[in-house]
């Protein structure tokens, strides 16, 4: 059937199919991630950042911490075969997706962005070279990278018919479309779709903060925010101030934030004009709408009095947020639906979130500390993909 | 106008539209902090041009509506609405009328529009194109439409030059027609005659398919003096939210202000930028009343600049317009 690899461009890999499936966590794969961390923090420059933290991310340690988490009584193995099919304007995310797939013990066929990425090129280059080493030489079967438009179905379609595992990065609409292709009646499609993600932040910790940690913070919202244009599946739209008003704590909070912003954030020329766009559209739409210009273009907050179910249509890009003063965390609960991944938080007591978790939420998959929204873990989307992507093998 | 009659003008139209548009009020209310008297020109507020296709902006109640202009658009995005009274539309075709006769004179002219009969005849098709030509066919008689089926009506070229031998003429134009179809499809040995050296030919809008092609204005002027011997070439740049204030190239090359428009250039952050200096280009016209236009930031990019003494005689504000912003492609995990 290798006629199905017409018009892919096959960036790793042959044009042979393989479905063969190893031990998680094998020995070969770890040092193999390590060799890839340790190269490509080389490679990857000031002009990378996002490779940079690929490197950091797959570096021993972290691939240890992963492993421990893994190990339980039971047996497991790989899946067979894992199709992923990677979002298309997050250059770093298929590699993620790969490592998932590897870590896991199972082949995998990774479609990248058909949009040209740099990238994408250093990372698969990069694998190409490590694999040609004798000690890399048994992971050649496991790694596939392809690229190709979205009009070449037939390639999607084949995969499709083949794999264990469909992993589908990517949104609503594009995530319907891959589902025209069926698959095998065990396989199953794990699917990465459009979320929404909030922050949480104690005004009454936040006005304690002494000036350098308040910077520290800052620069930690400012990465889970800016670095990927608020658009990431993780990064906030809708703020929760809990405490007292705190109205100079808050404004200072966003003044280091516009300074930062200033120093370090590339605004695409025509964001300025979208952004305020939707401001006027906000104006108009919603009731309670309440806008201060203080900030400048960098920054829009607009200040919601009552929120509702169905929140999650309002989302901010390019640094748009929008706000909300609550007393006491429950209040969250009551805009909650399945379209809610990631809570960020600052200064909330962890006996006050894992009540609050235990609570029956009608969403949220993740709770973690404001600076880590974007950071990828083995659970994600509220799946645990060790386990996931893995089957038990049950003796008794 | 002096500019203090001006800036007067225009904060009398935003407290017209903040009093009768309910959706003007609401953004002049909560992102504009209630100013509808701007001291200067310059802190006038503005609307961004994509909210005419996001949400419906009136200042007329519906049974007053005359007609809806539509903005060309790519098939992809949203078309603009802009709503017009009776009143609005005719001060818009009074105010073309007073920009155009003085490049062609108070006399109507025989006149070539570049394109087919039926383009302007369709009435489900009224967008930019046919606002602009039958805006335009008002100065023009005996109009002949250029094509016929896609093609270069020879036969009926000939006898318009035949009969209108060693006559004034005026053509009007899209851009991008007026090269496709004057420059690159022209046969002159299909023409007994010609007296485009008598031409005057009006073109504007349709630069985005210009930019594909990669032909500067320049380069456009001197093609069509070549090969034609048109030495009256007067290039346009209007938006169909502000139809009528239109602004035309002065000799010097550079557009050109009217008494019934100004033109601000912003920044990033909308500070307003000095001459020489690329930003979006905001156009303020005494025009719109039927609907909150007045004042609009495009997504143009342009650039003021000053020209003491300019051959071209006008002591209106000089500008260019460099093309459309960059789109600002996302990055991030939605909307894939």
């Amino acid at each position: 059937m290798s006629k199905s690899f017409d018009q892919v461009e096959l960036l790793v890999g042959d044009k042979v199919v393989y479905t063969n499936s190893f031990s998680p966590y094998d020995p070969i794969l770890c040092n193999f991630l390590d060799a890839f961390s340790k190269e490509l923090n080389k490679k990857s420059t000031k002009v990378y950042p996002d490779l940079k933290s690929l490197s950091f991310w797959c570096r021993k340690k972290n691939i240890d911490r992963i492993k421990k988490n893994f190990l339980t009584n039971e047996i497991r193995a790989g899946k067979g075969l894992i199709f992923h099919i990677a979002p298309s304007n997050v250059p770093t995310n298929f590699m993620y997706s790969l490592i998932f797939g590897l870590l896991t013990g199972n082949s995998n066929i990774v479609r990248v962005p058909s949009k040209s990425f740099n990238q994408v090129k250093i990372i698969c280059n990069l694998i190409k070279d490590l694999l040609k080493m004798k000690k890399f030489n048994s992971l050649k079967k496991n790694i596939k990278i392809v690229k190709y438009g979205n009009e070449n179905e037939n390639f999607t379609k084949y995969i499709s018919s083949l794999c264990d595992v469909r992993i589908i990065w990517g949104g609503d609409k594009s995530i319907e479309n891959i589902r025209r292709f069926p698959i095998k009646s065990r396989s199953f499609d794990l699917t990465f779709a459009d979320r929404y993600s909030i922050c949480l932040i104690d005004t009454d910790q936040l006005e304690k903060l002494n000036n350098l940690n308040l910077k520290l913070l800052t620069n930690k919202f400012y990465n889970d925010t800016y670095s990927f244009d608020q658009n990431a599946c993780s990064s906030p739209h809708l703020i929760f101030w809990k405490g007292k008003k705190n109205m100079k704590a808050r404004e200072k909070f966003w003044n280091n934030l516009k300074e930062l912003v200033e120093k370090k954030y590339d605004l695409p020329e025509k964001a300025t004009f979208d952004k305020f766009s939707k401001l006027c559209i906000d104006s108009t739409n919603l009731k309670n709408f309440q806008f201060q210009k203080k900030f400048g273009e960098m920054i829009y907050i607009v200040n919601l009095k009552k929120i509702d179910k169905k929140i999650e249509h309002l989302r901010g890009k390019w640094g748009y947020f929008y706000e909300h003063e609550i007393k006491d965390i429950n209040e969250i609960k009551k805009v909650l639906s399945s379209k809610f991944q990631t809570l960020t938080y600052f200064g909330v007591k962890k006996n006050l979130l894992d009540n609050f978790a235990k609570s029956n939420l009608s969403g949220i998959d993740r709770i973690v500390p404001i600076g880590q929204a974007l950071e990828i873990s083995l659970v994600w989307d509220g799946y645990d993909i060790n386990k996931t992507l893995t089957r038990v093998v049950d003796i008794k | 106008m002096e500019n203090k009659d001006f800036l007067k003008k225009i904060n009398e139209l935003t407290k017209y539209h903040y009093e009768n548009s309910l959706k003007f009020k609401n953004i002049i209310d909560k992102i504009y902090n209630k100013n509808i008297n701007s001291p200067s020109i310059q802190s006038v507020p503005f609307l961004p041009v994509s909210l005419f296709k996001e949400i419906e902006l009136k200042s007329i109640p519906d049974n007053k509506i005359f007609k809806i202009l539509n903005s060309s658009g790519t098939s992809k995005s949203k078309l603009s609405k802009i709503y017009l009274d009776k009143e609005n539309a005719s001060r818009q075709t009074k105010v073309l009328n007073q920009i155009v006769s003085e490049i062609i004179g108070s006399k109507r002219l025989p006149m070539i529009l570049t394109d087919e009969r039926k383009t302007i005849k369709d009435p489900k098709q009224f967008n930019a194109k046919t606002a602009a030509y039958l805006g335009f066919s008002l100065f023009g008689h005996d109009i002949f439409y250029l094509l016929e089926d896609g093609k270069i009506n020879y036969e009926g070229l000939n006898s318009f030059f035949e009969k209108y031998d060693n006559k004034k003429i005026l053509i009007f134009g899209f851009t991008s027609d007026v090269h496709e179809r004057l420059i690159k499809q022209l046969n002159l040995n299909n023409l007994a005659k010609n007296n485009f050296d008598k031409a005057i030919l009006i073109h504007g809008g349709g630069w985005k398919k210009m930019e594909q092609e990669k032909i500067s204005n320049y380069e456009f002027k001197n093609v069509l003096n070549k090969k034609l011997n048109i030495n009256s070439i007067y290039n346009y740049y209007g938006l169909i939210e502000q139809t009528g204030s239109i602004f035309f190239e002065a000799k010097c090359g550079y557009f050109t202000t009217s008494n019934f428009s100004d033109v601000i250039i912003r920044g990033k952050n909308f500070e307003v930028l000095p001459e020489n200096k690329k930003g979006f280009v905001q156009l303020i016209s005494t025009l719109p009343t039927s609907y909150p236009g007045h004042s609009i930031l495009t997504e143009d990019i342009g650039e003021i600049k000053v020209i003491k003494n300019c051959k071209c005689g006008k002591k209106n504000k000089h500008f260019l317009i460099h093309g459309r912003a960059k789109d600002s492609e996302l990055r991030g995990c939605s909307d894939v």
